[in-house]
């Protein structure tokens, strides 16, 4: 018989509420809370599992994952399981932590379930299957009864079919079938016309994403008094990077002082950036965050001030839904200073 | 404007001592189609199969598809092609069905070239694996272009449409098994009743991409890159006055045979005067240049607005580029108030994870989509093939390569090909024929 290891937190482990969010990972032999109702029905034995404090996952992110890549080490797996996570957003966040760092280690399948309102459907759906799960956990029955349906599937080796009709969160790939019932085309086009004319209600064929346009703030009046700012998407960081930006997929971003530096030296700062050649930002990270030319300026009068801190984060390959919470989290720096205005710099 | 089409059921072909048709039996005398075929002198050699489902044949590189057609009135089937210059899509056409003419190159392809298979894993994915075949495989003096991965193929082109008149020609005297009538009354004399329902047109995007001519999609001989939209009736469409070009990516093609029996045209047709009225096609075309393919967008927008359409559908044959040419078609109609559909194909490349069209529109809210044109198929061997397997990994195949770092090569030695859905001899079916879709997983 295949094996199967499941991951949950400390809640759904047994360990306690709030108060056990900070509790280490840890591994038991056999089922655990929501692991008994997988157990029934799973064309695997669940040999494990593992119970990891959502804070700590979330606090000690990496020294958490390592704990847990350790205590999977060597151990049979032919399925990783983690959660239902519901709506709980650190637990949902872990459970997609953890699902990619053991796909990427050991290259097991893995599933996990969330609410499409859980943050960590956003930030996961693309590496793996994320079940549509409730919202919350008097939904435990017939979440794990989804997740088992698609887990045996991938145990009995069975293809799986598309998003909507297995019930995951579509993982952004579009791929061609054969309709079972062979409607024709010119049937579905007759179709779905007939609908949109007399007004009823139609199902695109290719569903068009949604474009978030932002409107262009209106021009700064007097830049001779503007307090400006500096943001960049390429990637400049200390060369310690000590707020561990991804070099792709970012969902980190950092804030550094340069209340009193002329320019940004070589040596100092570098890019971690992994969609271009570094070469030439490395050698002169101010081409890509122009520190010097912003500082030269002041003197020179053109605008008022220099906001004495830069944002940074990397651009390639994050996620739009990521871009927009960083730039949340990053706004109320910028107002709570007065900034007018925001050089955005990307590559 | 009336069409009406004989038909002839063809259910098996075989070669004999004339060329006939008796009770379903189209019996071809073959030097004799052959000593036809070689009255162009550019056919350098040529020789004719036969290739019905379930037999163990792969054709490549696949040219051209064509229904056997003639006028039993001495009309040419292709009017301006093949033929003198004649109004089409008005009184009798002699058909030929569940048959086609397939035109094969004996050794050189191209990009615009591609496969079919008659059994096994790959007969599903064109409807011509579905089909009782005449094959013509065939070479040419054409050296201007034997190396070039663009090709005319004009003269295996005219055989192809040759043969098929040639072929039919063979009922001209008989009486059809059945007849289709098609009959759309001029647009502003309508009936009451008719004219209560939801008018609608039909756009078509026909591939006329090549500022060079000799490749585009032609209208009664013309090179559709010379023309800005204009209305065609359905019946000229469905009549031999289109002929299809050599351009495409194939499995984005809209072969002869797929004109002339264009289902999405035969769809609107059958709900004329029941659920919607039935105006005609506007027939656009594909353009190069932003300027060109918006001038065209105002032109099928003037022309819906003008014939009063409510709705329209938009078809495109092609992707890449000439999604500019359909998603700015379809903006221009919706901003005139025209309630449109699309019709086409995507590309989100081998992992499914592209943009499946080059540019998008939130406007384009109702699309039918009929597959991904860089889909990966693997395929066994067949016993036979039928042209030049080589050809699909040497002669610059849309969906084929000489060799991959992981994939490897094309075409193996063992007959087993590895190919992307674009190489797929009218794969992606956007005509109407499609039973694909695309779906998120």
């Amino acid at each position: 018989m295949k094996k199967a290891i499941l991951y949950i937190n400390q809640f759904f482990g047994q360990i306690g509420g709030e108060d056990k969010a900070d509790f280490e990972p840890e591994i038991r032999e056999g089922q655990v809370g929501p692991g008994i109702e997988f157990a029934k029905s799973l064309n695997a034995e669940l040999t494990h599992t593992i119970i990891c404090g959502d804070n700590f996952m979330g606090s000690n992110t990496e020294e958490a994952v390592k704990i847990i890549l350790e205590m999977l080490e060597g151990k049979e797996m032919d399925l990783f399981i983690a959660g239902p996570a519901f709506q709980a957003g650190r637990y949902g966040v872990a459970c997609g932590t953890i699902c990619k760092a053991v796909k990427e280690k050991f290259g097991v399948p893995v599933v996990t379930s969330m609410n499409v309102e859980n943050p960590g459907v956003e930030m996961f759906k693309k590496d793996m299957y994320i079940l549509q799960g409730g919202n919350i956990a008097s939904r435990m029955r017939k979440d794990v009864k989804a997740m088992v349906s698609l887990c045996n599937k991938i145990l009995n080796e069975e293809e799986i079919g598309w998003a909507e009709k297995e019930g995951y969160f579509g993982r952004g790939v579009r791929k061609q079938i054969w309709l079972e019932e062979g409607t024709p085309a010119s049937v579905r086009m007759v179709d779905m016309l007939l609908k949109k004319l007399n007004g009823e209600s139609f199902e695109t064929e290719l569903p068009i994403p949604k474009l978030d346009r932002v409107p262009i703030a209106d021009a700064i009046k007097d830049l001779k008094s503007a307090r400006i700012a500096l943001v960049t998407t390429g990637g400049i960081v200390p060369v310690d990077n000590p707020d561990r930006i991804q070099s792709a997929s970012a969902t980190r971003w950092g804030r550094y002082d340069i209340g009193v530096i002329e320019a940004l030296k070589s040596g100092e700062y570098k890019t971690i950036h992994a969609g271009f050649d570094p070469a030439a930002a490395d050698a002169d990270p101010n081409v890509i965050t122009p520190v010097d030319a912003l500082q030269v300026l002041q003197k020179e009068g053109v605008y008022g001030s220099l906001h004495p801190f830069f944002y940074s984060t990397v651009g390639t390959g994050t996620t739009q839904a990521e871009a927009e919470r960083m730039a949340r989290e990053i706004v109320p720096y910028l107002k709570e200073d007065k900034v007018d205005g925001v050089i955005m710099v990307s590559t | 404007m009336r069409l009406e089409i004989g038909n002839f059921y063809v259910r098996e072909i075989v070669f004999g001592d004339t060329l006939k048709f008796e009770q379903g039996i189209l019996t071809i005398n073959k030097e004799a189609a052959l000593d036809f075929i070689r009255e162009d002198e550019r056919i350098t050699e040529a020789e004719l199969y036969i290739a019905k489902p379930g037999d163990d044949i792969r054709m490549c590189p696949v040219k051209e598809a064509v229904e056997p057609r003639v006028r039993p009135d001495g009309r040419s089937a292709f009017p301006g092609y093949v033929g003198e210059l004649e109004q089409a899509g008005e009184g009798m056409t002699y058909a030929l069905k569940g048959c086609s003419v397939l035109v094969v190159g004996r050794h050189w392809g191209g990009f615009q070239d591609g496969i079919v298979d008659m059994s096994g894993e790959g007969q599903k994915y064109t409807l011509f694996g579905e089909l009782q075949n005449v094959v013509l495989v065939a070479d040419t003096n054409e050296e201007f272009e034997k190396r070039e991965q663009q090709k005319k193929n004009d003269a295996l082109r005219r055989a192809g449409h040759r043969l098929a008149e040639f072929i039919a020609g063979c009922v001209k005297d008989l009486e059809p098994e059945e007849v289709e009538n098609f009959d759309l009354e001029p647009i502003i004399k309508r009936a009451a009743e008719i004219e209560k329902l939801p008018s609608v047109v039909y756009v078509m995007q026909p591939q006329t991409q090549m500022e060079e001519m000799g490749y585009n999609t032609l209208a009664y001989g013309w090179d559709m890159n010379h023309m800005v939209p204009t209305y065609m009736h359905p019946n000229e469409v469905l009549d031999g006055a289109i002929i299809s070009g050599s351009f495409m990516p194939v499995s984005s093609k809209w072969s002869t045979y797929d004109y002339q029996n264009c289902p999405n045209l035969k769809a609107l047709y059958q709900e004329h005067g029941k659920s919607i009225n039935f105006l005609g096609v506007i027939m656009s075309n594909l353009n190069v240049a932003l300027e060109q393919k918006e001038r065209a967008a105002i032109y099928v927008a003037q022309l819906a607005k003008s014939l009063g359409a409510d709705g329209a559908i938009v078809a495109e044959e092609g992707y890449g580029n000439p999604d500019a040419d359909f998603i700015g078609c379809y903006v221009a109609l919706e901003d005139a108030g025209v309630k449109t559909v699309g019709v086409t194909n995507e590309c989100t490349g081998r992992d499914g994870q592209s943009q499946p069209l080059v540019t998008l529109d939130e406007k384009c809210d109702a699309i039918v989509s009929c597959g991904n044109v860089s889909e990966l198929i693997e395929l066994p061997p067949m016993k036979v093939v039928l042209g030049e397997l080589e050809a699909l990994g040497r002669d610059g195949f849309s969906g084929g390569w000489a060799d991959d770092e992981i994939l490897g090569p094309s075409v193996r030695p063992d007959g087993s090909i590895i190919m992307e859905n674009n190489s797929m001899f009218c794969g992606d079916r956007v005509c109407g024929w499609s039973t694909k879709t695309m779906k998120e997983f």
